[in-house]
C-alpha cells in the first residue's frame, strides 16, 4: 500500500507505538496502519458526515490524551529513572519526607480541567450535531427491524420491503426507525456512522448520510444470543438515478422461473412449505417470520451478511441451517430437516433465479 | 498455613474456655479446634478468613483464565469452528462473572480482611461470625453459579450455564430467551449479593469503630480509607443489582412482566438498574487497587504519600461521582441529547480526582529512594496500565464517539487495562508486599521480576491490539469474525500474548508454591513498612497486637522506627495479660449452606426439570428452615470467648502452641 | 469462672470497651444496613413510579380501585406501634420487664393489625378487581413492592417476638437495652418506608398533574 491520505498518516501517528513508528521510517512507504483503514468495518476510513465527526472527535480525545500520556509518563519514568536506589543509599538517612505541595496539585488539577474543556466542547457539539435529527425534507425514511439474526428492511414512502441487504442515494440524508421483534440488538455500518440499539418498546431511531458510493458492511452490535456473530447486512449507496432503479426493480414481482430445475423448486417451495415463513412477492409466498426472499437472486450475501450468495453456499445452508447458523428458527422446522438431495437442488436453482 | 516461630517473642500462652452454649445452641456443641479442618471451618479469625478469601480467589482466577483461554484459541483464527456459539457464548458470560465477582472482588476481600485490623491495630473485625459467613457464602455463590458446567455434563440437563452475557441485558434473560442457565446465573449473583452486603458493613464498622486509640480518621492508612470508600460503594450500590435481579426472578418464575415488553414492560429498566450498580462496581475493583499501591509506593520510596489528604478526598469524590455516570454505558440506547451530555461530562469530570492520584504517586516516588523489588515494580507498571485504562475511558466518554466504539474490542481493551493492568496489578503488588508478612517467608525477587515482566508483556501482547481490532470494526462477544474483516493477524496476535500472560500467571503460583515451602523467614518488617502491620511478627499472632498501639502519627511504625520520642511509647505498652478472643462458631457456615441449598431449590422451581425432586417449594423451603435454625443457633451462641495471655515482651506478639483445652468445660 | 467470663462478654458487647466514635458497633452496622435497605427500596420504588409515570397500555383505573381510608387506618397503626417500640426500648432500659413486654406484645400486635389489613386489601384487589401479579404492570410492581415490605414486617415481628420470648429466661434486663434499640431502629424504618410508600403508591394516584 502506497497510500498517503491524510488519515492514514494520523492512524500511523496515533497508534503511539514506537516500534510502528520504527517501522515505518524504516521500510519508507510501507504504511502499517493500511490493514486498519482497509478493514471492511473500520471506523477509521468515514464515508459518511456521521462517521467523518465522530472520527475527528475520537482524535481530538486522541491527541489530548496522547499529550498527557507522553507529558506524565515522561514525568514518572524520569522519576522512576532519577530516584532509583543507588548502591549505599540504603545505609544514608531516608530522603525528606515531604507530605505534599498544595499549589503544585491545585495547578495540575486546574491542568487537568483545561485539558478536559478541549474535548468536553467538541463532544457536546457532536452530541447535538448527531443526535439531533437534521431538518431535511429530502430525508429518505427506512424501518428497520431486527430478528433474531436477520434484518428487515421497509421503505414505507417508496413501498419497498426487502432483507439484509439495502441501497440508499449517495448525498441524501436516511433515517433509519429501529425497532427490534424480539431482544435487543443494535444497528451498526462503521463506515457510515456510530450504533443505536434497537430496545423493545422503544422507538430509536438514527440518522446516516453516505458521501460516496460504494458498499458498506453492517452488523449487530449487542449480544442477541446464539447467533449474535452472524447477524450483519450490506449497506450499497447508490447515486440517485440508480438508486431509483433500484427501488423500481424492488418493488416489482419476483420473476417467474424459466428453468425445468427452478420451476421444480418454485413448486417444492410451496409443497415443503417455505411460505409459511417466507414472503415471494408474486409467488403467492407471504409468510413473515423470515426474510422477504423476492429479490434474493440479486443479493450479494446469504444468511444475513454471512457469506457470499453462491449456489454452494446456499446448498450448504439449506443442508444444515443449523451447522451453518447456530440456533435460527429454520434448524428447528421438520419440513426442512426433511429435504431431500433432489429438493435442495430445486430450490436452490429457484431461489437463484429470483433476481 | 504454615506457622511460624518468629523470634519467638511470646512464650507459654495458657487458655481458657469458659462460656457455657444457652439455649438452641446446646445442640451444637461449641467447636474450640483452632487447628486442623475443623479449625478453618469454624474459624471466626479475620486472618485465616482472609487466606481462604485468598486461596478461593485464586482458584477462580485459574479458571476465569482458563475460560479466557479457550475465548481466545477459538478466536484465533477466522471463523474457527473450535467451540461452538453456545459454548462460546457460556465462556464469556462466566469468564466475566468469574473474574468480577469471584475473582478481582474476593482477592481484594481477601486483602480487606487480613490487612484492615492489622493496619488499624485491631484485634478482629467488627463481627467476627459475621464475617466468617460472608466467607462462605461466598463460596457457596461461587459453587451455585458455576452448577451449571457439571449440569451440562448430565443427559438430562443442558443449558445451565448462563450464556446471557455478565451484564444479562434482559430481555435475551427471560424465560422465552433462556433457559435454567439464567436462574443460575440470578441467585447464583443474589447470593454473591449478600455475601459482599454482609462482608461491607463488617468493615465500614471495623474501620470507623475499631481503630487503636490516636488514629483519628486522616491518620488511617490509605488502603483502609479506600476500603471504606469501597464498602459504602458495596451497600450502596448491590441493591440496584439485587433489585434487578428480584425482578428478573419475579419474571421468570412467577410471571411478572417487569422486563416484558409483551407486559409493556422495559427491557432498558434493566440497563439502568444494572449499569447504576454497574458502574460503582467498577469502583469496588479498582479502589481497593489504587489503596494498595498507594501503600507500596511510599513503602518502597522511602517517603510518605505525597498529598495524602487529596487522594484520601479524590477517592471520596471518585465513590460519589460514580453513582452519576451509570448512563455512559448506555450512550447507543438513544437517550436523549441532554441525558447523554450530562452523562459524558460527568464521565469526564471523574477523569480529574483520578488524574490527582496519579500525579500524587508521581509526587510519592518523586524525590524517594525507590527500590525496585517485585511488589514495587507491580505497582509501577499499575500506573502505566492504569493510565492507558483511564485515557480510553475518556475517549468513550466522548458520547458520539463512543458510539463507534461501543461494544467493540476497543472497550475490551480498555477495561481490560482497567482490570488487568490496573486492578489485577495491583492486587499482584499486594500480594508480593503482603504475603511475607501473611507467611512469614520471603521470595526470590528474581523470579518475582520474571513473574511480572512475562506477565506485563503477555499483557500488552493481548489487549493493546485489541484497541485496533475494535476501532477496526471488531464486535464484542462474536464467536466468529470473517476472514475478510482484515482482522486476522491481530487476533492471532493477541492470542499469543494470552498465553503468555497465562504462563506469567502460572509462574506466579510456582513462585508462590516455591516461596511458601522454601522461602527463607521474612522477619517483622521485611520492606521496611510504615504502617502497623509491620510491627508485628510474620505471621501474625491470633490476637494480632499484644498491646493495642497507641498511634501518634500517620505512618505509625515509621515514625516509631525514626523519631527517638516515639520510641518510649513503645516501651510505655505493656502487652495484655489476658487477650479476650471470640471462640469458633459452626453457624455462620450453617447458615451459607441453608441458603445454598435454598438457591438450588429456586433455580428449579420452574425450570421444568426435575431433578431429585428439586422441582418443588421443598428445597427452598428446607433451606429457609436451615438458615432460620441458624440465626438462631448464632444468636443464643453468643459470641463467646477464650483468653488467650502473650507473655511479656514488648509490640509484637506471640506464638501460641496448642494447650489441650479443658474438656470438662 | 464462667460466670465472670460471662459478665466480661456481655459486657464487651455493651461498649465497655468503648469504640473510636463511642457509637456501640451494632448500632452503627444497623444504620448503615438501613443506609442500604434505602437503597432496596428506592430502586423498587423507581421501578413503580417509572411505570407509573408512563403506564403501559391495559393500566387498572387506580381511583376507582385504591381505598385510602383502610390504607390510612393501617398507616395509623404501623405508625403507632413505633411509639410503642419507643416505649418498649425505654422500659428495658430501666430494667422494668413487665411493661417491656407489653409493650412489645402491642408493637407485634400493631403490626400484625397492619399486615391484617394489608392482606384483605390484597384480598380484596384479587377478587373484587382481577387486580394480581401478572395481570398488569402496576399489578407486578404493587405486589412486588407492597410484599417486600411485609417481609420486612414479618421480618421485625419475628425478631420482636424473639425478644418477647426470651424476656421470659431471665436473661434479659436493662444491659439488652442495646440490642432491643437497634431491632428498634430497623422497625421504625420499616415504619418510615411505608410512609413513602404510602405517599407515592396510594396519595400521589389521587393528585391530578
Amino acid at each position: 500500500m502506497f497510500s498517503s491520505s491524510s488519515t492514514t498518516r494520523k492512524i500511523a501517528w496515533l497508534t503511539g507505538l514506537p516500534l510502528l513508528l520504527l517501522l515505518l521510517s524504516g521500510c519508507s512507504g510501507y504504511d502499517p496502519m493500511a490493514w486498519l483503514r482497509d478493514a471492511p468495518q473500520s471506523t477509521f476510513d468515514a464515508k459518511g458526515p456521521v462517521a467523518e465527526q465522530q472520527l475527528q472527535l475520537f482524535y481530538v480525545t486522541l491527541w489530548v490524551t496522547a499529550f498527557i500520556f507522553v507529558t506524565v509518563g515522561s514525568v514518572l519514568a524520569y522519576a522512576t529513572f532519577r530516584f532509583r536506589q543507588r548502591p549505599g543509599d540504603a545505609d544514608k538517612p531516608p530522603p525528606a519526607q515531604t507530605h505534599g505541595h498544595p499549589i503544585v496539585e491545585i495547578s495540575l488539577i486546574a491542568a487537568a480541567v483545561l485539558l478536559l474543556v478541549i474535548i468536553a466542547v467538541p463532544t457536546v457539539r457532536a452530541i447535538y450535531d448527531i443526535y439531533e435529527l437534521p431538518d431535511d425534507e429530502d430525508m429518505l425514511v427506512i424501518d428497520v427491524t431486527a430478528y433474531q439474526w436477520w434484518w428487515a428492511f421497509e421503505y414505507p414512502e417508496e413501498g419497498v420491503t426487502t432483507a439484509n441487504e439495502i441501497a440508499i442515494p449517495v448525498g441524501r440524508k436516511v433515517k433509519f426507525n429501529l425497532r427490534t421483534f424480539d431482544v435487543i440488538h443494535s444497528f451498526w455500518v462503521p463506515k457510515l456512522g456510530g450504533k443505536i440499539d434497537m430496545i423493545p418498546n422503544r422507538d430509536n431511531w438514527l440518522w446516516l448520510q453516505a458521501d460516496e458510493p460504494g458498499q458498506f458492511w453492517g452488523q449487530c452490535a449487542e449480544f442477541c444470543g446464539e447467533s449474535h456473530a452472524n447477524m450483519k447486512f450490506r449497506v450499497f449507496a447508490y447515486e440517485e438515478d440508480q438508486f431509483q432503479e433500484w427501488l423500481e426493480h424492488q418493488r416489482s414481482d419476483a420473476v417467474d422461473p424459466e428453468e425445468e430445475l427452478a420451476v421444480e423448486g418454485k413448486e417444492r417451495f410451496q409443497g415443503r412449505g417455505c411460505l409459511a415463513c417466507h414472503t415471494i412477492q408474486g409467488h403467492d409466498a407471504m409468510g413473515l417470520a423470515g426474510p422477504d426472499l423476492t429479490h434474493f437472486g440479486s443479493r450479494v450475501t446469504l444468511g444475513a451478511g454471512m457469506v457470499e450468495n453462491t449456489e454452494e453456499n446456499l446448498v450448504r445452508w439449506l443442508r444444515d441451517p443449523d451447522g451453518f447458523k447456530p440456533g435460527n428458527l429454520m434448524a428447528l422446522d421438520q419440513n426442512v430437516q426433511n429435504l431431500t438431495d433432489e429438493d435442495i437442488a430445486a430450490l436452490t436453482a429457484y431461489l437463484k433465479s429470483l433476481q | 498455613m504454615p506457622m511460624q516461630n518468629e523470634g519467638s517473642s511470646a512464650k507459654v500462652i495458657t487458655e481458657e474456655r469458659e462460656s457455657k452454649p444457652v439455649g438452641l445452641a446446646r445442640a451444637f456443641k461449641r467447636p474450640t479446634a483452632t487447628t486442623g479442618l475443623v479449625g478453618w471451618l469454624t474459624t471466626v479469625d479475620h486472618k485465616k478468613i482472609g487466606i481462604m478469601y485468598g486461596v478461593a480467589a485464586l482458584f477462580f482466577l485459574i479458571v476465569g483464565g482458563i475460560e479466557a483461554l479457550l475465548i481466545r484459541m477459538q478466536l484465533a483464527v477466522p471463523n474457527s469452528e473450535l467451540i461452538s456459539a453456545q459454548l462460546y457464548n457460556e465462556l464469556f458470560t462466566m469468564h466475566g462473572t468469574t473474574m468480577i465477582f469471584l475473582a478481582v472482588m474476593p482477592l481484594g476481600a481477601a486483602f480487606f480482611n487480613y490487612i484492615i485490623p492489622l493496619q488499624i491495630g485491631a484485634r478482629d473485625v467488627a463481627f467476627p461470625r459475621l464475617n466468617a459467613f460472608s466467607l462462605w457464602t461466598f463460596l457457596a455463590g461461587g459453587i451455585f453459579i458455576n452448577t451449571g458446567w457439571i449440569l451440562n455434563m448430565l443427559p438430562a440437563i443442558d443449558k445451565a450455564v448462563p450464556k446471557i452475557g455478565w451484564f444479562g441485558y434482559a430481555n435475551l434473560t427471560s424465560a422465552e430467551f433462556s433457559g435454567i442457565g439464567t436462574d443460575f446465573w440470578v441467585f447464583g449473583l443474589q447470593i454473591l449479593g449478600i455475601a459482599s452486603i454482609v462482608a461491607a458493613l463488617n468493615f465500614i464498622v471495623t474501620i470507623i469503630n475499631m481503630r487503636a486509640p490516636g488514629m483519628t480518621m486522616m491518620r488511617v492508612p490509605l488502603f483502609s480509607w479506600m476500603v471504606l470508600v469501597t464498602s459504602f460503594l458495596i451497600i450502596l450500590a448491590f441493591p440496584a443489582i439485587t433489585i434487578a435481579l428480584a425482578c428478573l426472578m419475579m419474571d421468570r418464575l412467577f410471571g411478572t412482566g417487569f422486563y416484558e415488553p409483551v407486559f409493556g414492560g422495559q427491557p432498558i429498566l434493566w440497563q439502568h438498574l444494572f449499569w447504576i450498580f454497574g458502574h460503582p462496581e467498577v469502583y469496588i475493583l479498582i479502589l481497593p487497587a489504587m489503596g494498595i499501591v498507594s501503600e507500596a509506593l511510599p513503602t518502597f520510596s522511602r517517603k510518605p504519600l505525597f498529598g495524602y489528604a487529596i487522594i484520601v478526598f479524590s477517592g471520596v469524590i471518585i465513590g460519589v461521582l460514580g453513582f452519576a455516570v451509570w448512563a455512559h454505558h448506555m450512550f447507543t440506547t438513544g437517550l436523549s441529547t441532554i441525558a447523554k451530555t450530562a452523562f459524558a461530562l460527568a464521565t469526564m469530570a471523574i477523569a480529574v480526582p483520578t488524574g490527582v492520584k496519579i500525579f500524587n504517586w508521581i509526587g510519592t516516588i518523586w524525590g524517594g529512594q525507590i527500590r525496585f523489588t517485585t511488589p514495587m515494580i507491580f505497582a509501577l507498571g499499575f500506573i502505566w496500565m492504569f493510565m492507558i485504562g483511564g485515557f480510553s475511558g475518556i475517549m468513550h466518554a466522548a458520547a458520539p464517539a463512543d458510539g463507534q466504539q461501543h461494544d467493540t474490542y476497543f472497550v475490551v481493551a480498555h477495561f481490560h487495562y482497567v482490570l488487568i493492568g490496573g486492578s489485577l496489578f495491583a492486587l499482584f503488588t499486594g500480594m508480593y508486599y503482603w504475603i511475607p508478612k501473611v507467611s512469614g517467608k520471603m521470595f526470590s525477587e528474581k523470579l518475582g521480576k520474571w513473574v511480572f515482566w512475562t506477565m506485563f508483556a503477555g499483557f500488552n501482547i493481548t489487549f493493546f491490539p485489541q484497541h485496533f481490532l475494535g476501532l477496526g470494526g471488531m464486535p464484542r462477544r462474536t464467536y466468529q469474525y470473517d476472514a475478510d474483516m482484515g482482522l486476522n493477524t491481530w487476533n492471532m496476535v493477541s492470542t499469543i500474548g494470552a498465553f503468555i500472560l497465562g504462563i506469567g500467571i502460572l509462574l506466579f503460583f510456582y513462585h508462590l508454591v516455591m516461596m511458601l515451602r522454601k522461602g527463607a523467614p521474612s522477619g517483622n518488617d521485611p520492606w521496611d513498612g510504615r504502617t502497623l502491620e509491620w510491627s508485628i511478627s510474620s505471621p501474625p499472632p491470633e490476637y494480632n497486637f499484644a498491646a493495642v498501639p497507641m498511634v501518634t502519627s500517620r505512618d505509625e511504625y515509621w515514625a516509631r522506627k525514626m523519631i527517638p520520642e516515639k520510641k518510649k511509647l513503645i516501651e510505655n505498652e505493656k502487652p495484655e495479660k489476658s487477650i479476650h478472643m471470640p471462640s469458633p462458631s459452626w453457624f455462620p457456615m450453617i447458615v451459607s449452606i441453608g441458603i445454598l441449598i435454598g438457591a438450588y431449590g429456586m433455580a428449579f422451581l420452574k425450570s421444568g426439570y426435575s431433578f431429585v425432586g428439586l422441582g418443588t417449594l421443598f428445597w427452598p423451603i428446607v433451606g429457609l428452615l436451615i438458615i432460620t435454625a441458624g440465626i438462631y443457633g448464632w444468636a443464643f451462641e453468643g459470641p463467646g470467648g477464650y483468653h488467650l495471655h502473650p507473655e511479656e515482651e514488648e509490640g509484637s506478639g506471640g506464638y501460641r502452641k496448642k494447650e489441650p483445652s479443658d474438656k470438662s468445660k | 469462672m464462667s460466670q465472670a467470663v460471662a459478665t466480661h462478654d456481655t459486657h464487651e458487647e455493651h461498649g465497655e470497651h468503648p469504640t473510636c466514635t463511642g457509637i456501640p458497633n451494632k448500632k452503627m452496622f444497623m444504620w448503615a444496613f438501613l443506609a442500604s435497605d434505602c437503597m432496596f427500596f428506592g430502586c423498587l420504588i423507581a421501578t413503580h413510579m417509572v411505570y407509573r409515570i408512563s403506564p403501559p397500555p391495559g393500566s387498572p383505573d387506580l381511583q376507582g380501585i385504591l381505598d385510602i381510608e383502610i390504607v390510612s387506618i393501617s398507616t395509623f397503626l404501623l405508625l403507632m406501634s413505633s411509639l410503642m417500640m419507643a416505649l418498649s426500648v425505654h422500659a428495658i432500659g430501666k430494667n422494668n420487664l413487665k411493661s417491656f413486654r407489653r409493650c412489645i406484645l402491642a408493637t407485634v400486635g400493631m403490626g400484625m393489625g397492619f399486615l391484617l389489613i394489608q392482606s384483605y386489601e390484597w384480598y380484596h384487589f384479587v377478587h373484587e378487581y382481577d387486580l394480581t401479579l401478572t395481570s398488569s404492570l402496576f399489578g407486578s410492581t404493587f405486589y412486588t413492592l407492597t410484599g417486600t415490605h411485609k417481609i420486612h414486617v414479618i421480618i421485625g415481628i419475628i425478631w420482636l417476638m424473639t425478644y418477647y420470648f426470651y424476656s421470659f429466661s431471665g436473661k434479659m434486663d436493662h444491659k439488652s437495652e442495646l440490642d432491643v434499640e437497634v431491632a428498634g431502629l430497623y422497625w421504625h424504618f420499616v415504619d418510615i418506608v411505608w410512609i413513602v410508600i404510602f405517599t407515592v403508591v396510594f396519595l400521589l394516584e389521587f393528585v391530578d398533574m
